[in-house]
């Protein structure tokens, strides 16, 4: 939801999607041309910088937003860390750190961090209507497109169910003890269940009767000075990617 | 009647679990006019108007557009779904797209316009619904009463000749139901048949030009509320009599006779100005 709230909140909210995602998957460029583990790092301070100063998130948002990722990332590098050896000196199994690698380690958790922090530009600045027109004009499949349209806006109207749902069942002692607490859940979700199916024959009734006949189509949304946001995303793009590729 | 836009004759309709929801039904919609099916829910509302637009086929009985029978091939359905716009109940099971200009232009879309003739639609449909100014936002953050209109102007974009809405006041407060008249004032104005399902006796008393009431699937009486919603029988059905009419008779017991006078007030506004100009009248300001 903080995500939500941000894309649709950001100073860059009406920038043009295509602009927001060439600047992104510039960011992913220059992370992997990073030569070394400071480039990287470097290019992650760009990216969020952008993200925080440019399109005006706020910095504890912005940390609570990446927080899961960082967690997840740092346990991976913990992982690359240390190496499980079997059968040595001891005759046991023995972790010990690979020193060795130390380096080449550092290049790829420096580089994953760069890559977070260009989809996180990406994800805080642009609703999700606006990245699915922008992978509309990446030709993406019709039908997988449809399908997030959908998802994205069922999962609102479910989630509200969901609450309802739940909320009436504590007001009726549904969730007071453990056994009471798996009923509830169970009733729960048989409820979901024939509520999706109810849910899905009222949207294809609605989808008839105006006048749908199978792909669902949409006006793009258009953004104002699209070309100009474009060619600014793009030249600051490419000194990214020239930063990454010059520096050591 | 040549002036009949849409025609139901004799309609019966039987849901697959062998429920009869409608039962013989005939009925004219008058081109222009404003037309309010009321009835208890389970009367078969929902269920006559998805006939109105062909997404449910007469069991036994027949539509007819403008004197001709409903052509259910593909090519039909279109042409009527571009003529007859239907705004369902609940908003959270209409709309598509998480945004609002999205959604509404999905109706043109399908109607294979460009994307500027598109686009100068959707604007017009969000200023006629008064959502201009929330256009930007998700979907999900909008009030009921806004998923509402969003609903309606995603109608109003296919610009029909006629709008079926269900229910449209269920769920409004006071405010939003008096804007939503004002929205079904303008269309009227504008010339849109419109045809509302309600169980508000008191609007439908006020705003409708006939009124048809449902009960059990069957229809029991069509024609101008001012008759039809002061009969016993309906009024039985119904449970209750519109609130105006109500007072109108009751002050005639105390010799307060408004209808001797000529008045015939249908809103609570009519019935307020009848009174004072009967006092006037009368001597007593
Ligand atoms: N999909 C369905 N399957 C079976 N019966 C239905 C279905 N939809 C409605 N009905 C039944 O048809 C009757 C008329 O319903 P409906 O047209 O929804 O009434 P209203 O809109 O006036 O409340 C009711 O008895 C209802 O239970
Ligand atoms: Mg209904």
């Amino acid at each position: 939801m903080l995500t939500e709230q941000s894309a649709y909140t950001n100073r860059w909210r009406k920038v043009s999607p295509v602009a927001k995602g060439f600047f992104s998957l510039c960011g992913t460029i220059a992370a992997f041309a990073a030569g070394s583990p400071r480039t990287a790092l470097l290019i992650a301070l760009i990216l969020a910088a952008a993200t925080i100063r440019g399109a005006g998130i706020p910095p504890l948002r912005y940390l609570r937003v990446a927080a899961p990722a960082l967690l997840f990332l740092a346990a991976s590098c913990l992982s690359l860390v240390f190496s499980l050896d079997f059968g040595g000196t001891t005759g046991g199994a023995a972790l010990y750190p690979a020193v060795a690698e130390f380096p080449r380690i550092a290049q790829v958790c420096c580089r994953s961090l760069a890559c977070l922090t260009a989809l996180l530009f990406l994800s805080l600045t642009t609703p999700l209507p606006d990245i699915i027109t922008l992978l509309r004009h990446c030709k993406l499949p019709d039908t997988l497109l449809d399908l997030m349209v959908l998802c994205y806006r069922t999962l609102f109207v479910l989630s509200e169910a969901v609450h309802e749902t739940i909320t009436a069942q504590s007001a009726r002692l549904g969730y007071a003890s453990f056994r009471l607490s798996l009923r509830s859940l169970g009733s729960l979700l048989a409820n979901l269940t024939v509520q999706v199916w109810q849910r899905s024959q009222a949207l294809h009734l609605a989808a008839l009767a105006r006048n749908n006949d199978g792909a669902l189509r949409f006006l793009e949304s258009s953004h104002a000075n699209a070309s100009k946001s474009i060619s600014i995303a793009a030249g600051a793009g490419a000194v990214m990617i020239a930063l990454a590729v010059a520096l050591p | 009647m040549s002036d009949s836009i849409l025609k139901l004759e004799d309609v019966c309709y039987r849901y697959a679990d062998g429920t009869r929801a409608l039962d013989g039904c005939s009925l004219a919609i008058r081109r222009g006019a404003r037309t309010a099916v009321l009835g208890a829910n389970g009367a078969g509302k929902t269920t006559m108007f998805l006939h109105l637009n062909g997404i449910l086929r007469p069991t036994a009985g027949q539509v007819l557009c403008e004197g001709t029978p409903l052509d259910y091939s593909r090519h039909g359905m279109r042409r009527l779904r571009s003529r007859v716009g239907m705004v369902f109940q609940n908003p959270d099971s209409q709309l598509f797209s998480a945004s609002v200009r999205e959604d509404i232009s999905f109706g043109p879309m399908n109607l294979g316009l460009e994307e500027a003739a598109v686009r100068q639609r959707v604007e017009e449909a969000l200023c006629a619904v008064g959502m201009a100014d929330s256009a930007d936002k998700p979907v999900h953050n909008l009030s009921y009463g806004q998923k509402k209109r969003v609903c309606i102007a995603g109608v109003l974009a296919m610009q029909p000749e006629i709008v079926v809405l269900d229910e449209p006041m269920a769920g409004l407060d006071a405010a939003m139901q008096d804007e939503l008249t004002t929205i079904l004032e303008k269309l009227h104005s504008g010339g849109m048949t419109i045809v509302v399902a309600t169980h508000d006796l008191d609007f439908a008393y006020g705003w409708a030009d006939e009124s048809v009431v449902m009960d059990a699937g069957r229809l029991l009486a069509h024609g101008p509320p001012a008759e039809i919603l002061r009969q016993k029988e309906v009024q039985s059905t119904l449970g209750a009599a519109p609130l105006v009419e109500e007072i109108t008779r009751s002050l005639s017991l105390i010799g307060i006779d408004l209808r001797a006078k000529g008045y015939l007030p249908r809103s609570k506004k009519e019935l307020l100005k009848a009174i004072s100009d009967y006092a006037i009248q009368e001597g007593k300001p």
